[in-house]
């Protein structure tokens, strides 16, 4: 594999298939590009370091029985301020280790976009298809109900779903999907529309190809980028709302979340204990602001013509 | 002719969101059962407890508690607050007041603030103050308001202590008639100055935490419209007539990078309004968020319902208004040029 | 002396109202600095058109925009040469009686670039003015006819406005103070509020309505009709061809030494350009106005100028009598030019194309820059550079910079 000088292309010797070639050279541009953009590769970094500590929580800490997730409770460390021994980032009022609940929190957090993020674009990649394919009414109906969705702000649907539903971690992720989806249905109907006027996809159909494998062939591949760009971003937002929701009270008390943390935290404040809140509100800042970073980043690659909107 | 097309098309479809809206949010309050509990309390026999039910329809099918709800509303009927013990419609008036002037503060710091980092970002692009602004920009678009609060909390309140908790000093606060609702401007009215440095204190940090994030959203976009104005052809043929950086920047530049902008301070106003529920928690600030987060958590139907309906309208009004201001002041576009 | 000699001291034969020596811009980019202009020598005689003709991104623009610094620095660099320029200020030495640093011109010769910003700025719409290729573009969208108009008189012809608006004498300080710096456009919030109540109001509507009938005048110089109703609309209100008679009204407006045409017909339908370019030549026959007229188009550059300088690639190749270049081309980019015109009297047939394409400008190596496409090419024409020198001494009017003639 070598690359040539004047075209600053992937050259790969004996690959014979050329259209393996060819997709195979613009993914690697596509790397290429973003990672000379620097703050992208901070950002970059970030998320691997945020997915290094939460993969490897139960290395880098000793878990706390029988649930990893429930904070441990030391009464005797209770409210020690950062660098005691034992306690690198300090105790919380109840005993919990703050440099526990931030590692443990990258794992909930993880899990959390990681969920949040694969149900919504499913949910909304295929609304926002049906729409797009089928037009007509349905797809009028759908949009409407997709308009209607839009018309309450994120924060506060999110706050009266997770509210009804009742405080617990899976109903704010249950809470998040439904107010999530409808972004993904909205960028995916209008690729499905864009495309359905090209030309290529009038030459699949002359070829005989049914409309499944239009679908599959060309409009899928070609929706990848939006749809793409979108999760990285709302990998960091979701957790950015999660927080906030379990900060408001609508998770279970005592598990190692930051949102949680940061609310619990709060009763030590004005008596001058600031660890327990600062440190994994940090997190949450750190986590959004890397995957907003990465996110703009591909965005700057894929779709050069949008600067900085949202 | 377009324009006005445009118009008539949104006001129509207006109506059927906010109907919409209702909709969905009646039927959110309904999926978690019935909401008789906040209404009951252990004394009640079942006779007691079946009047409680008729008398807020709730023995009857859904949709027909829909049509008693919005009924309800047309009366000026919002419910009962559990939380605050008293209508929602008793309640609604001075808390909305207390969150409007939060809001209203917080957006003059983000809309100026951010107009001018924008401005200044963009004139001196790829240099040092530009390239600060930029950081502190995307720091303002992924910063969580609850951690972002909590450290101007902990900075200047307590360890430096400049700045007070809350809305108001309770004896400066007595000590004034409240016609307006609007701590500040009652403070003005009665020319009453101590109040209103009670009032302007009180709001500095609420209203600086709350509006942090919109400016670097505003800043954002300012910049990197000017960035895009600066390199027309109009902006060369000022400077060819001899006028001063400083005129071609502010009258040609600037005045034609603020319309894009304009959108995103619509934007902004979803923000803000999202913002207010944990800034009023952190500050305890006596307004309609704080008062929804409690609702929230002791699941008070009637505030809920009513609050997200609220902001739900506010929301779509505020939005179709930025819109229509946009397009009557973008000719380029509205002329397809 | 004849035109287009390279001078090295600071002066301008007396005939001359410009002069580009030996004129470098570069432009830095991701794969090396860019030799957009590279060294670049002509003059412009006092009072005539003078062309410049090129192809598209030849240079053409760049050199146009260094005469008013209008250049954007980075990623834009200065890399050598003057433009001498014959100011209205009196010269310093001989305070007008008539020198050598001066040729006896009595004015002052001034680097153009080596200006300060407000000393160009003085220059910049007065002294010299520009038009633009693309009206539409080149005026602001936001404004209206008047503001724009309106901001060349309010720059350099402040007494005037005063006068006119009749004021002149009457004004206290603090009326003066505001007055001004509405004029100036240097007004804050507080004082564009304090100009709007009485009595400031009432002397702020004598000057603009001074300033009104300035503009008004100015637009109905470029026979634009219904001056005050379209001095109101925007621009994309009016039609292209009014659009540039808009923007030539605002450069002649304060009555300019020198007016730089940057392909002012490119953008206009065909019928309206000829209407466009009679009036600049019958503005420039009745001001006296030397014009610098940019294009790619060499018939419309014979019509109109009377002297035309060719570029190629960064470089001036022919120089000459608008006529003589036209009938005797010597330079064979030239002549390619020139062959390559669709014309009544040729035959039917195919149009001469110049085959090959220019070359890249990114640090180029030495040699003709037209040696690649150059069907007359010799040997040493890729070594070295030629320079531009008189074709024969009978008539050293005519310039050309090729081997052939050497």
């Amino acid at each position: 594999m070598t690359q040539d000088s004047r075209t600053n292309s992937i050259v790969i010797n004996g690959l014979n298939d050329s259209a393996f070639k060819v997709r195979l050279n613009r993914n690697l541009e596509i790397i290429q590009s973003v990672l000379a953009n620097p703050t992208t590769v901070i950002g970059l970094v970030i998320v691997i370091l945020m997915l290094m500590m939460a993969l490897l929580a139960p290395v880098i800490t000793e878990p706390n029985m029988p649930d990893p997730y429930q904070m441990p409770r030391d009464w005797q460390a209770a409210r020690s301020a950062p660098l005691t021994p034992g306690h690198v980032l300090g105790t919380t009022n109840r005993g919990g280790d703050v440099y526990y609940g931030v590692v443990w929190g990258a794992r909930t957090s993880l899990k959390l976009s990681l969920i949040v993020v694969c149900l919504t674009v499913v949910l909304g990649v295929t609304i926002g298809s049906i729409a797009g394919i089928v037009g007509g009414k349905v797809d009028e109906v759908l949009m409407r109900i997709v308009d209607v969705f839009l018309s309450i702000p994120e924060l506060i649907f999110a706050l009266a779903i997770a509210a009804i539903l009742g405080p617990s971690f899976t109903n704010i992720i249950l809470a998040l999907v439904v107010v999530f989806w409808v972004k993904y249905a909205r960028i995916m109907r209008a690729q499905v529309i864009r495309i359905k006027q090209r030309d290529y996809v009038d030459a699949a159909r002359i070829m005989g190809d049914s409309k499944i494998q239009i679908y599959l062939k060309d409009i899928l591949p070609n929706s990848f980028s939006p749809v793409m760009v979108q999760a990285t971003l709302d990998m960091g937002n979701i957790v950015l709302v999660g927080a906030t929701l379990s900060f408001i009270g609508l998770s279970e008390a005592g598990i190692a979340e930051w949102g949680v943390l940061v609310s619990e935290g709060q009763a030590g404040i004005s008596a001058g204990r600031w660890w327990a809140s600062t440190f994994p509100g940090l997190m949450v800042f750190l986590w959004a602001l890397a995957f907003n970073l990465v996110g703009d980043g591909l965005r700057d690659v894929l779709d050069p013509r949008t600067e900085t909107k949202r | 002719m377009q324009i006005r097309d445009y118009i008539i098309r949104r006001l129509l479809v207006l109506p059927v969101l906010i109907i919409g809206t209702s909709i969905i949010v009646f039927a959110l309050t309904r999926i978690g059962g019935s909401p008789i509990g906040i209404y009951l309390s252990h004394e009640m026999n079942p006779a007691e407890v079946q009047e409680m039910k008729e008398r807020f329809h709730l023995d009857k099918p859904v949709p027909v508690q829909y049509f008693y709800w919005i009924k309800g509303v047309t009366q000026g009927d919002l419910g009962w607050s559990g939380v605050a013990s008293a209508p929602v419609v008793d309640v609604f008036p001075k808390k909305f007041a207390a969150t409007m002037e939060l809001a209203i503060a917080a957006g003059i710091v983000a809309v100026s603030l951010g107009i001018a980092l924008g401005t200044f970002a963009g004139a001196r692009r790829n240099k040092l103050a530009d390239h600060i602004i930029r950081v502190v920009s995307v720091g303002g678009a992924s910063m969580p308001l609850f951690w972002f609060a909590i450290l101007l909390l902990i900075i200047f309140w307590v360890w430096l202590g400049w700045f007070p908790i809350g809305r108001s000093d309770p004896n400066l606060f007595e000590a004034i008639a409240h016609p307006t609702g609007f701590y500040t401007i009652d403070a003005l009215l009665a020319g009453n100055f101590a109040a209103f440095r009670d009032a302007i204190w009180h709001l500095i940090m609420p209203a600086v935490a709350l509006g942090y994030g919109a400016t670097a959203i505003i800043a954002r976009m300012m910049r990197s419209s000017l960035i895009e104005e600066l390199q027309e052809d109009y902006v060369d043929a000022a400077k060819a007539k001899g006028l001063a950086e400083r005129v071609v920047l502010k009258k040609h530049a600037r005045r034609n990078a603020l319309i894009p902008t304009v959108t995103v301070i619509g934007l902004t106003f979803g923000f803000l309004l999202q913002g207010t529920v944990v800034a009023e928690i952190i500050f305890r600030w006596p307004g309609l968020g704080r008062w929804m987060a409690s609702a929230v958590l002791r699941g008070d139907q009637a505030t809920i319902m009513t609050y997200v309906m609220f902001t739900s309208i506010l929301f779509l009004i505020v939005n179709l208004v930025v819109d229509i201001i946009y397009a009557n002041l973008d000719r380029r576009v509205v002329l397809g040029e | 002396m004849s035109p287009d000699t390279i001078y090295s001291s600071d002066s301008l034969s007396g005939d001359l109202i410009a002069s580009v020596s030996d004129l470098k811009v570069y432009f830095q980019s991701k794969q090396g600095m860019v030799h957009s202009v590279d060294g670049v020598s002509f003059d412009i005689v006092d009072g005539e058109m003078m062309g410049l003709v090129g192809e598209t991104g030849c240079g053409k623009s760049v050199t146009a925009r260094a005469f008013m610094q209008l250049i954007q620095t980075p990623p834009g660099v200065l890399a050598g040469g003057s433009i001498h320029f014959k100011s209205q200020k009196q010269c310093k030495k001989c305070t007008s009686s008539g020198c050598d640093d001066c040729s006896n011109t009595g004015r002052e010769i001034v680097d153009l670039l080596s200006l300060t910003e407000r000393q160009i700025r003085e220059l910049r719409g007065e002294r010299i003015a520009m038009i633009f290729q693309d009206p539409g573009k080149a005026l602001n969208p936001g404004l209206t006819i008047r503001s724009q108009v309106a901001e060349v008189f309010q720059e350099h012809r402040e007494s005037d406005v005063f006068e006119r608006a009749g004021i002149a004498d009457t004004m206290s300080g603090l009326t003066s103070y505001l007055l001004k710096q509405y004029v100036r456009q240097e007004t804050n919030f507080i004082t564009k509020l304090l100009l709007k109540f009485p009595p400031f109001s009432l002397a702020r509507k004598k000057v603009d309505k001074a300033i009104n009938g300035l503009v008004s005048e100015a637009l109905a110089e470029t026979q634009i009709p219904n001056a005050n109703k379209i001095m109101e609309r925007f621009p994309h209100e009016l039609s292209g061809g009014m659009k540039q008679r808009v923007m030539i009204a605002q450069a002649i407006a304060c009555n300019p030494d020198l007016l730089i045409a940057d392909e002012p017909t490119t953008a206009l339908d065909v019928t309206v350009q000829a209407r466009v370019l009679d009036l600049i030549k019958d503005l420039q026959k009745r001001h006296k106005t030397s014009v610098l007229y940019i294009s790619h188009d060499l018939s419309l550059v014979r019509r109109v100028c009377d002297r035309v300088a060719v570029m190629y690639a960064g470089k001036i190749v022919e120089t000459g009598d608008a006529e003589t270049i036209f009938i005797n081309p010597k330079h064979p980019y030239t002549q390619g030019l020139i062959k390559a015109l669709p014309s009544m009297t040729h035959e039917r047939g195919k149009l001469e194309a110049i085959e090959g394409m220019v070359p890249e400008l990114i640090e180029p190596k030495a040699g003709c820059r037209f040696a690649s496409r150059c069907k007359q090419k010799k040997a040493n024409c890729d070594k070295t550079d030629p320079e531009l020198k008189a074709v024969s001494n009978k008539d050293k009017s005519h310039k050309v910079s090729c081997f052939l003639y050497e």
